[in-house]
């Protein structure tokens, strides 16, 4: 089943954009990072375009969710480094629950078996 | 492609932005370049693995139109965060472009129509006291007082709808950004240069 590689194109790239922010939050949270080594992990697990990290650090320092500092470098130049703001661990709490809330009632449906067998006992009329 | 030409391209593609967030930007991608080589990648590699610079530059050209508009409010950073957006080439915007353009021509009339009545009630509070005014020289005052107060509240009241429908057009487009889909689906051209496998 997972080994399907057939046209789920549209559903596939519509879930990675849709979380994005929230990996990007989670690979943050767990400690400071710059944005060669965030790419890096999000386009080997998700399949991330590793360009779009440049865009949406911009995006998410736009809107307050992390801001950056650099760090003296011993050989070549100085390199910027991401954190997460207050605002960022927040919304990485808020995300993190609504993502998990989310995945659950997905496996639910997924998971649950043919609605005939269970549906007599529960509602015997309609 | 080579770590010259997408730098090159990137750059060309930035054109129209502040100098000091381009060199930003621009340095963003010579370090990630710089880290790629470190860990043993080709350039035509890492070129392929960050996508089209033209399509980078479109998406980070509407982020940093977007940001200025937040922190200065005035027409020239409305119109480059709305150009900018314009520019991602969000088909829904585009659809809505007729409506739009409508709505601002509205707009920029009621703005002239105000300051008409401004500039007018001025000039009935300076002149009407020497021309005989129906109401005498204290009712042309108070008339020309009560145009431009009027007309300054509903210049008021026309800048705030203009902030709001700026900040709807704006998120509107955000919403629809189809710039990612790109990026996380390698085209066609991009494998053939870069990815055998």
């Amino acid at each position: 089943m997972n080994a399907e590689t057939g046209p789920t194109g549209t559903i596939d790239v519509q879930l990675k954009k849709g979380v994005l922010t929230l990996c990007v939050l989670a690979v943050l949270s767990r400690g400071d990072s710059y944005a060669y080594e965030i790419a890096s992990v999000l386009s080997q697990a998700i399949g991330m375009g590793e360009g779009t990290i440049y865009p949406l650090m911009r995006r998410m320092q736009t809107d307050g969710l992390v801001e950056t500092y650099l760090v003296e470098s011993s050989a070549g130049p100085s390199r910027k480094y991401y954190r997460l703001t207050q605002a960022g661990q927040d919304a990485f709490i808020i995300q993190q629950a609504d993502w998990r809330e989310f995945s659950d009632a997905v496996n639910a449906v997924l998971t649950t078996p043919a609605p005939r067998a269970a549906a007599p006992t529960e509602e015997p009329q309609q | 492609m080579t770590r010259a030409e997408f730098i090159a391209r990137l750059r060309a593609g930035l054109v129209g932005m502040p100098t000091a967030t381009a060199t930003e930007i621009v340095a963003d991608y010579e370090a990630h370049f710089g880290d790629g080589a470190a860990a043993g990648r080709s350039e035509a590699d890492v070129a392929s693995a960050l996508g089209d610079p033209n399509r980078l530059a479109r998406e980070l050209k509407a982020e940093a139109g977007i940001q200025r508009w937040r922190q200065e409010q005035n027409p020239s950073a409305a119109t480059g965060a709305i150009l900018a957006v314009l520019g991602l080439g969000a088909i829904d915007i585009l659809f809505l472009l007729p409506f739009f353009l409508g709505v601002l021509g509205t707009l920029f009339g009621l703005f002239i129509a105000v300051a008409g009545v401004f500039i007018a009630g001025g000039f009935v509070m300076v002149a009407g006291p020497f021309a005989q005014a129906p109401g005498g020289a204290l009712g042309a005052i108070l008339a020309g007082l009560g145009m431009m107060a009027g007309s300054v509240s509903v210049g008021a009241l026309l800048t705030v709808f203009t902030v709001w429908l700026v900040n709807g057009t704006v998120w509107f487009a955000r919403l629809h950004y189809r710039l990612l889909k790109p990026a996380l689906e390698p085209t066609p051209s991009t494998q053939a240069a870069g990815d055998p496998a």
